[in-house]
């Protein structure tokens, strides 16, 4: 009786029946019985080891917070003076990763060398002083085996070159559209809030 | 189920329609407009009953002539008499509100709220006691900030004393409060609100002469340091200022400021230090303050490598900890800053240099906001039975490069 009810009724007034939008949309990323054994295997991740039954005798706490940066106010144990209690407490110093094993930041660390004299230097000044144009800061880096940080730290150009830098750059300023101008200055104020850690 | 006759009970149950009025009842009681209704006034009713009872003529004369007379001796002064304060409902209020010590009388209360423009005459405003109210915000902040960090720069110190006991934070607390104000001083208003003279609209507000004693005052584009701060200025890191009144007013947020300084000083002089510091740090100290945002650092890679090489530890190295979708276009890299094997600080970004700017920073203010544990102030040796007094953490101070 119920079937044949069930038959005499439209079947595109029930809409729960038919698959829904979303669902024909999604079908490629469907979880078929071939690919079942793949989706579990990217799923099994390790457990952390604090999940794992415990070996000690006596009772303690599992601790498992959330990954979120670190808070400022928890003073680094490096950073604690001498005649602080926690800078002896085993708690602070946890090194659990070997800082040598990490990848830098930077491909390759300069080498500090240390190789120039008072001589070098004044002799870096006189050249930049006497020719700007012909030694620019990249110039005299690359023929004294600096880096171009260094030089600027050692001598400043003359004023009139300084002019013709700044009057070079509102030249090529003056060519930026407004979407390059904003696109620099939000950069800019992006490059602050850093330090406001905004 | 029968629906609800709304109707039934309507006129009943909610506020009554305007009846419209017929004829005859115009007709019998007169119409009445808005215009010829006199508002209602008690003295007039008190008037008219004399007149009606002769039994209690000769008292109810007398009260009316005595209550014009006060009203007429109000009038005569600039912030309302002494004996107003005990019939003030709102300064009961106000005293009972802030739990203030019973020890404090209402009408030092009452003083507190008459403001230097209101009455000009020191023995009726609030001047002396806001500043010595002034002088213990100022103190009590100072000596929190300093012991409980003893690193903070003096710019994120200054920062931090203007959050705690600024001006714009006196105000926001005595809005808090609910100090009302009154819109003009007199004798005759209620000692319960805020009086002082306000700031003509459209008046050239001046910021006050310098009253700095620095030498090099009048060269306005040498630079002043942060350091020459603490001897020339005030707690905030500005220029004392003169009395900067314009047109004999003040704005609010001064008067409000007032006020609060003034009371922390009734305190002081009436329940003694012990309740005035209880005061501050129910109301003050309890105010929540994240000291980690004052902070703006221009080259914080720099200032660590600086800080590092002035406290003797390794060089600090940058090192990737974590990262993901480098190739994508919104990358996530975690950075930390080590020195030796010991991370001084974590930041994550959307590029490696953010993220090393952002745990150099983390590193900073790792170092600056370091606390000691147990922290005693100064003032905490004036408690009775106070134990010996241990030296506080002094710091070398910041970086400086």
């Amino acid at each position: 009786m119920a079937a044949s009810l069930a038959t005499k009724r439209p079947f595109l007034t029930l809409p729960f029946l038919l698959p829904s939008l979303s669902d024909s949309l999604a079908l490629g990323f469907r979880r078929n019985q071939s690919s079942y054994r793949r989706t579990k295997q990217r799923l099994r991740v390790k457990p952390d080891s604090s999940f794992s039954p415990s070996t000690l005798e006596h009772d303690h706490i599992i601790h498992n917070p959330p990954s979120s940066a670190p808070n400022v106010y928890h003073t680094p144990s490096k950073f604690l003076p001498a005649d602080d209690v926690r800078k002896a407490s085993s708690l602070s110093s946890t090194a659990t990763v070997n800082v040598d094993e990490l990848p830098g930041v930077y491909k390759s660390m300069p080498e500090r060398k240390y190789h120039l004299t008072p001589s070098d230097i004044e002799e870096i000044r006189k050249l930049r002083l006497n020719d700007p144009m012909t030694w620019s800061r990249n110039k005299l880096a690359k023929r004294f085996d600096c880096s171009p940080v260094f030089i600027a730290m050692v001598c400043q150009a003359s004023p009139e070159k300084r002019e013709i830098q700044a009057r070079v750059l509102e030249a090529v300023q003056s060519r930026w559209g407004p979407k390059r101008r904003m696109a620099r200055e939000d950069r800019q104020l992006r490059r602050e809030a850093w330090g406001r850690d905004a | 189920m029968k629906r609800l006759q709304l109707q039934r009970w309507s006129s009943s149950v909610l506020a009554p329609r305007a009846r419209t009025v017929n004829r005859l009842h115009q007709h019998i009681y007169g119409q009445r407009y808005q215009s010829t209704v006199s508002p209602v006034q008690a003295r007039d009713d008190q008037t008219a009953a004399i007149f009606e009872d002769s039994t209690t003529q000769d008292e109810q004369l007398a009260q009316i002539v005595k209550d014009s007379h006060t009203r007429r001796s109000h009038l005569q002064y600039p912030s309302p008499p002494v004996e107003a304060a005990q019939q003030s409902a709102k300064l009961a209020a106000l005293h009972a509100r802030l739990y203030l010590p019973s020890r404090l009388p209402v009408q030092t209360l009452a003083r507190a709220l008459v403001d230097q423009t209101a009455d000009p005459n020191p023995n009726f405003n609030n001047a002396s006691l806001a500043t010595l109210g002034h002088d213990l915000l100022s103190y009590y902040a100072t000596e929190h900030l300093i012991c409980t960090y003893p690193r903070l720069p003096l710019t994120v110190i200054f920062a931090a004393m203007y959050a705690y006991a600024g001006p714009k934070t006196l105000a926001a607390m005595a809005r808090e409060w609910g100090v009302e104000m009154a819109t003009l001083p007199g004798g005759e208003v209620d000692p319960g609100l805020l009086q002082f003279r306000r700031v003509e609209p459209g008046s050239e507000v001046e910021t006050g002469s310098s009253r700095s004693a620095r030498p090099y005052e009048h060269n306005k584009l040498w630079r002043k340091t942060v350091t020459s701060k603490v001897f020339y200025d005030d707690e905030f890191g500005d220029p004392l200022k003169g009395p900067g009144m314009s047109a004999g007013g003040v704005t609010t947020e001064q008067a409000s400021a007032e006020f609060v300084r003034a009371v922390m000083g009734a305190i002081y002089l009436h329940a003694g230090r012990a309740a005035a510091k209880r005061f501050f740090e129910q109301h003050f100290l309890s105010r929540h303050l994240n000291i980690s945002e004052l902070f703006n650092f221009r080259a914080p890679a720099r200032d660590l490598t600086r800080l590092c090489a002035r406290e003797s530890f390794e060089r600090p190295v940058a090192k990737v900890i974590s990262e993901t979708g480098r190739h994508s276009r919104h990358p996530v890299f975690v950075v930390g800053i080590f020195s030796g094997q010991d991370k001084l600080g974590e930041g994550a970004g959307a590029s490696l240099i953010e993220a090393r700017e952002r745990a150099a920073v983390a590193a900073l203010k790792g170092w600056y906001l370091y606390s000691p544990l147990n922290v005693r102030v100064p003032s905490s040796m004036e408690e009775p039975s106070a134990l010996p007094w241990k030296p506080v953490h002094v710091d070398l101070g910041e970086v400086i490069v």
